[in-house]
């Protein structure tokens, strides 16, 4: 099988996976708290948030970036028309995400629907609703399907996996089965046994990518090192955080060093987890280039060589994001 | 001065004429809108609505009171454009139909922050269209219990009530104690609250509607229509006879002062498929008749329809 004969749905088609050069897979562009759209004192004036998010796309280019995955889903402030405009005018290939999670981001419509009783969504439904995203394209709520989405993501809560936050994780899992795009979720407390309910749908590890093992939780489990041998994705994606909950960044190139030097050098990926437009929950307003300008050179004095930092940041998320 | 807001803007309570007091131009779960099964063309929602909102015009309809809460497809400049061309009076919502319809952004948010919402909502406008909110929809989450959400809701609508002198009106009078200590707490007199679905199939068995109205609030007997004689009944329909009798009975045991009545049914519904044949025009074509037929008068039935709605309606301060 020839990778590069595979193709990446951006929020401007198909675009070959040999073109989206450095890829920051863990990232927000504009990221509203559900419901923050309705709120007295948040405004949300797009041509300001145009122009931050473009200048935020350009720097990362500047930098040598090329692809930002915009991973926060279907209901977190995504704007496709927006994101084409962006595109299209920076030259940064943007992803796309469908799914959504955890359980308390989701809407009532989800969670309590008009049946009696109040049965939350199965499985089944979650996979219906984002297999379309990719099959008929992304919805603008009410008005119009784009183009496919390129990922699909989820996310457990924190406090460890409801049974809504499984039925999101197996939805997304028979989302990648149906359609061959990758599934990315966001760890809640158990990175291995969410791991497994996924690849409990028969979809292969080397279609999974699981975020958030940067936190201490999860490098006091094993857990990156676990997730890699399964044969999924590990994603550190709060690179330049330095925060009670994270890995400093001097800590995350030693964890990613001895990845590396355990043979897992084509299981891990890096981005920053920056949300280029916040509203209605606090930013993180690293630049998307910090990957670039600060971590690569860290990764370097670790010892990480060249082609293994090549490998990070453009060959696999090249994998990941290739539909199969 | 009387003083009622609707959306397009304050008008005397003396015009607002006959009112359906809980209803819906569209009404959907929030999150509704990502799945595409519901979605209709803007030609397709004002061929749904138009001809009803001007029927019940034609029929004697003064006023069509939304309460569709935030987050649940409250649409306000589509309906601005409704009431101006059909002349029906729309009065909008603030508030929330219940804690399971707020998305994270309120379901996070303290008491003061929520009644900040509310209050400039009723004074300064909902979103950008300077529509006034013109009362406060709060409710009762799935369950049959109030949850924590929904008594923060329930405590920032008293304080908002008390505010700006709108009422509150509320999905479910369900366990109905905890509701009438936080507005006694608040000090927000029970008349400025209407507590509504009294009458509803699920209902209806576990409602104290008779306390409720001994402690001074307001009555909404405001499903009418959604019986289970419908061809398609939704879970919450009632034998029609059954409705009926207990709307005579309460309104025979002298309390006819507090009583409301009301269809809550969807013009052109979003997130769900609606009940078919069921429109707001029920009041007119079945629920008027039957009560004519029942023995109440027309100076009742304007009491009902006419002087509660506008003295529940009027700005207080």
């Amino acid at each position: 099988m020839s990778v590069n004969s595979n193709t990446v749905n951006t929020v401007l088609g198909p675009v070959p996976a040999g073109e989206l050069g450095v890829v920051s897979v863990h990232e927000a562009l504009l990221s509203v708290l559900p419901g923050a759209e309705h709120a007295f004192d948040i405004t949300l004036d797009r041509a300001e948030i145009f122009e931050t998010l473009a200048g935020k796309l350009r720097e990362f280019r500047a930098h040598g970036g090329g692809t930002v995955v915009d991973s926060t889903g279907m209901f977190h402030g995504r704007d496709v028309r927006l994101y084409e405009a962006l595109s299209r005018s920076t030259g940064v290939h943007i992803v796309a995400s469908t799914g959504q999670g955890p359980e308390e981001l989701l809407g009532g419509y989800f969670l309590t629907p008009q049946t009696n009783p109040p049965t939350p969504w199965p499985a089944e439904k979650f996979a219906g609703l984002f297999t379309k995203e990719i099959t008929e394209g992304m919805v603008v709520p009410r008005v119009e399907r784009r183009g496919p989405a390129g990922l699909v993501t989820a996310a457990v809560s924190r406090a460890g996996m409801t049974a809504t936050d499984e039925s999101l994780l197996r939805g997304a899992a028979r989302t990648a089965l149906a359609t061959g795009t990758a599934v990315s979720f966001r760890f809640g407390a158990d990175a291995v046994r969410e791991l497994d309910v996924v690849l409990d749908e028969n979809l292969p590890a080397d279609r999974v990518a699981v975020g958030g093992l940067d936190r201490k939780d999860a490098v006091a489990a094993g857990a990156p090192e676990r997730i890699a041998a399964r044969g999924a994705y590990a994603v550190l994606d709060h690179v330049g955080t330095d925060d009670a909950e994270h890995l400093a960044d001097t800590e995350r190139a030693v964890l990613v060093a001895g990845l590396v030097r355990a043979g897992h050098a084509d299981r891990i990926l890096l981005s920053v987890g920056a949300t280029g437009v916040a509203k209605g929950h606090p930013a993180n307003d690293l630049p998307y280039s910090h990957l670039l300008t600060a971590f690569v050179p860290l990764l370097k004095a670790h010892g990480v060589g060249e082609d293994d930092v090549r490998r990070i940041i453009e060959a696999n998320p090249r994998h990941l994001l290739a539909v199969r | 001065m009387s003083r009622v807001n609707t959306v397009l803007g304050p008008i005397p309570a003396e015009e607002l004429g006959f009112v359906a007091i809980h209803e819906h131009i569209g009404y959907g779960m929030p999150g509704s809108e990502l799945d595409t099964q519901w979605w209709k063309t803007p030609e397709q929602r004002y061929e749904e609505t138009v001809p009803k909102l001007r029927r019940f015009h034609e029929l004697g309809g003064g006023t069509f009171v939304d309460v569709t809460g935030i987050c649940n497809g409250r649409d306000v400049d589509y309906y601005r454009s409704l009431s101006a061309k059909t002349g029906v009076h729309i009065v909008a919502c603030t508030g929330f139909v219940g804690g399971d319809t707020a998305l994270p952004h309120f379901a996070r948010a303290g008491v003061d922050y929520l009644t900040r919402q509310f209050v400039h909502e009723i004074t300064v406008g909902i979103g950008g269209t300077g529509s006034l909110a013109g009362v406060i929809k709060v409710g009762v989450s799935r369950g049959g219990r109030m949850t924590d959400l929904d008594k923060r809701i329930y405590r920032a609508a008293a304080r908002a009530a008390l505010t700006t002198g709108v009422p509150v009106l509320t999905h479910l009078a369900i366990d109905a104690e905890n509701a009438v200590a936080i507005f006694n707490e608040e000090g927000l007199p029970l008349d400025r609250v209407l507590f509504g679905h009294v009458d509803d199939g699920v209902n209806a068995g576990k409602t104290r509607d008779v306390w409720i109205a001994e402690q001074g609030g307001r009555i909404g007997f405001d499903t009418f229509g959604y019986e289970t004689e419908l061809p398609d009944p939704p879970f919450w329909a009632r034998p029609r006879k059954e409705r009926l009798d207990h709307f005579l009975r309460f309104v025979g045991e002298g309390r006819l002062g507090q009583v409301l009545a009301s269809a809550d049914a969807n013009c052109s519904p979003l997130g769900w498929p609606g009940v078919k044949g069921h429109t707001v025009n029920y009041i007119f074509e079945d629920l008027v008749p039957d009560l004519r037929a029942a023995g109440l008068d027309e100076a009742a039935i304007k009491t009902v329809f006419v002087d509660n709605p506008a003295g529940f309606l009027t700005l207080h301060k």
